[in-house]
């Protein structure tokens, strides 16, 4: 009990100390600016009165840290800063693009379980059987490629050729609910790679736990084989999976820049693209908070999941 | 023995093939550039076409693949190059603090995710391929790192190795005779989804505009710029696109069979560290 309570804390101390230092690297970046940061963020205009007002903007008069205290203070109280290019707050940036960011991710995730429990049961079912070497190859194969390449080709066939579905969401601002066939590719898109990842390992679970002792004794028991599978194998299979789908977080805010690029969606990617670009560096910053935190969150609460449903298995953690 | 895996190894050969040799040797018959003709055009000479600033989208073919494959090679090469001793010292170090200094900062590095790293860094500097070929490495050095410390704690806490030890062989002979050539085999694997991993991110990162020029010759920038004539001329998007496809899904498919031996891996199983 001693030794589930001190992986606990231990998590939990790691997690803080990762938020903590998602920020600090993040505010590191305007130190990390070459020369004088109000002349290099002006860039192409560089006259003046802009780079006065970037200086003032962004006080770089004071020193370092107590900028960084006043920053840290802010994010606490949920005060991300305000733009250099528009003057509005940040906040208000990320109020603009969370709408569809979330429905995107929503989405994906409610079809990835589902998907990818199901595929990989299926494969594992059958396993060396043609049904198992085509899940299996399909996935290897899928799992590789880059969401942008895929999504292209995705556009061409369906948009194009067969003209079932618009080729991107302009013209539908934020409400994309209205139109489910404009999301139908951007999510597919978004799911092609976590899917193969969770069916992969969802199928070599399975099969190792189908294979156990005490999988066979079930079955010596009498006890029929869809609750065998669901009830006995499939908890064993899920940890390794729990952590995965965390992983996937990682995947999916990758794959959400790029999808939103793609397809026209005014979501947080897309802010944070025109930040990026723009050389925005508050809104960066603060954009960058929160996908690290929310990045750090999910992953301690997948490894915290893991670790409950099979204590054993992460004993050597 | 000779059925799928042999099957799985020439197929994943046969479509890898394609793109690296365009890759490695189109360069060489691409031949001088042309006048340019109007953008988005199809025909006249122009074999796919051509694409938004009216260059010749099949010589773009010939020359987009180099900067892909070399700059995700660089990257791959470059993350082992750091992980490799540090995984390897603080796994075979019985200095505890030496282990938690270098460790330590790699979880945390960890925690933020590679694509944010990568535009967090684009914002301040713009890396050319050299520094897009550093951000990718640097985005895989804590996983290499923490995958090659647990293959070589488990190695190091074999019987053997305490025979050397007492048999009095120096470090470097534990170290890289015996520890890592029994981690070899698992090295190889993980190179394997690393590199497919890297090619992602770097294609990715171009797509986005990091570390390329705006109108270079690279299949992901192709993709990007060209995606405006879609309708007018696929070709400038198709063929880059369907190029990439087949390097990442060859790539996987052909490291997955030649690894198939011993113990399935799955993919990228996040492995516990096992203290010794």
């Amino acid at each position: 009990m001693s030794g589930l309570r001190s992986f606990v804390a231990r998590r939990l101390l790691l997690g803080g100390v990762q938020t903590v230092a998602v920020v600090l690297l993040v505010f590191a970046l305007t130190e990390a600016l070459p020369g004088d940061a109000a002349v290099s963020l002006a860039g192409d205009q560089p006259d003046p009165a802009r780079i006065a007002a970037i200086r003032e903007a962004m006080e770089l008069d004071r020193p370092a840290w107590e900028r960084l205290a006043d920053w840290a203070a802010g994010l606490l109280h949920g005060d991300l800063g305000t733009s250099l290019v528009s003057g509005r707050p940040v906040r208000q940036y990320l109020a603009d693009g969370f709408g569809p960011t979330l429905l995107l991710a929503a989405l994906t995730v409610a079809l990835l379980v589902p998907a990818g429990f199901g595929l990989g049961v299926l494969a594992a079912r059958h396993a060396g059987r043609p049904v198992d070497r085509l899940i299996s190859s399909v996935t290897l194969a899928v799992y590789a490629v880059p969401e942008f390449a895929l999504g292209v080709l995705l556009v061409t066939v369906f948009a194009l050729r067969l003209g079932w579905l618009p080729p991107t969401a302009v013209g539908y601002g934020t409400d994309l609910l209205a139109h489910p066939a404009a999301l139908v590719l951007p999510v597919l898109v978004l799911l092609s790679r976590p899917v193969c990842s969770l069916v992969r390992l969802v199928r070599a679970g399975m099969i190792d736990a189908l294979a156990s002792p005490y999988v066979a004794q079930a079955r010596r028991y009498g006890v029929s084989g869809a609750r065998v599978r669901y009830t006995h194998a499939l908890p064993n299979a899920l940890a390794p999976a729990a952590q995965q789908l965390a992983r996937t977080i990682d995947w999916l805010l990758c794959g959400v820049i790029v999808v939103e690029a793609l397809y026209v969606i005014p979501g947080l990617g897309t802010v944070l693209l025109g930040a990026v670009a723009e050389r925005d560096v508050p809104v960066v910053q603060g954009l960058a908070v929160v996908f690290g935190v929310l990045t750090v969150v999910l992953n301690l609460g997948a490894d915290l999941i893991a670790h409950r449903l099979a204590p054993r298995a992460g004993a050597a953690a | 023995m000779r059925s799928p895996r042999t099957g799985r190894f020439a197929l994943g050969l046969t479509i890898v093939a394609v793109p690296l040799v365009l890759a490695l040797l189109g360069p060489v018959f691409a031949g001088e550039p042309g006048a340019r003709a109007a953008s988005f055009t199809l025909g006249e000479g122009h074999w796919l076409g051509t694409d938004f600033v009216g260059r010749d989208v099949w010589r773009q073919v010939l020359h987009g693949g180099r900067p892909v494959v070399l700059t995700a090679l660089a990257a791959t090469a470059l993350a082992y190059l750091v992980a490799l001793p540090v995984g390897l010292l603080s796994a075979l170090t019985r200095l505890r603090w030496l282990e938690e200094l270098l460790m330590r900062p790699l979880d945390v590095l960890l925690a933020v995710p590679s694509l944010l790293l990568i535009l967090l860094a684009a914002t301040v500097f713009s890396p050319g391929a050299v520094g897009l070929a550093l951000l990718v490495a640097l985005a895989n050095v804590p996983d290499a790192a923490r995958l090659v410390r647990a293959a070589a704690a488990e190695a190091a806490a074999r019987p053997a190795v305490e025979a050397l030890r007492m048999q009095g062989e120096t470090w470097w002979r534990m170290a890289v005779g015996y520890v890592g050539r029994s981690m070899l085999r698992t090295l190889a694997a993980d190179a394997g989804t690393r590199l497919t991993g890297v090619l992602y991110l770097v294609a990715t990162a171009a797509f986005l505009g990091v570390g390329v020029a705006p109108d270079a010759a690279d299949w992901a920038v192709m993709v990007d710029r060209n995606r405006t004539g879609l309708f007018v001329q696929p070709w400038a998007v198709v063929v880059p696109a369907m190029l990439i496809v087949a390097l990442t899904t060859g790539t996987n498919l052909l490291f997955d069979a030649a690894l198939d031996k011993g113990g399935r891996r799955g993919p990228r199983r996040t492995e516990k560290e096992a203290r010794p």
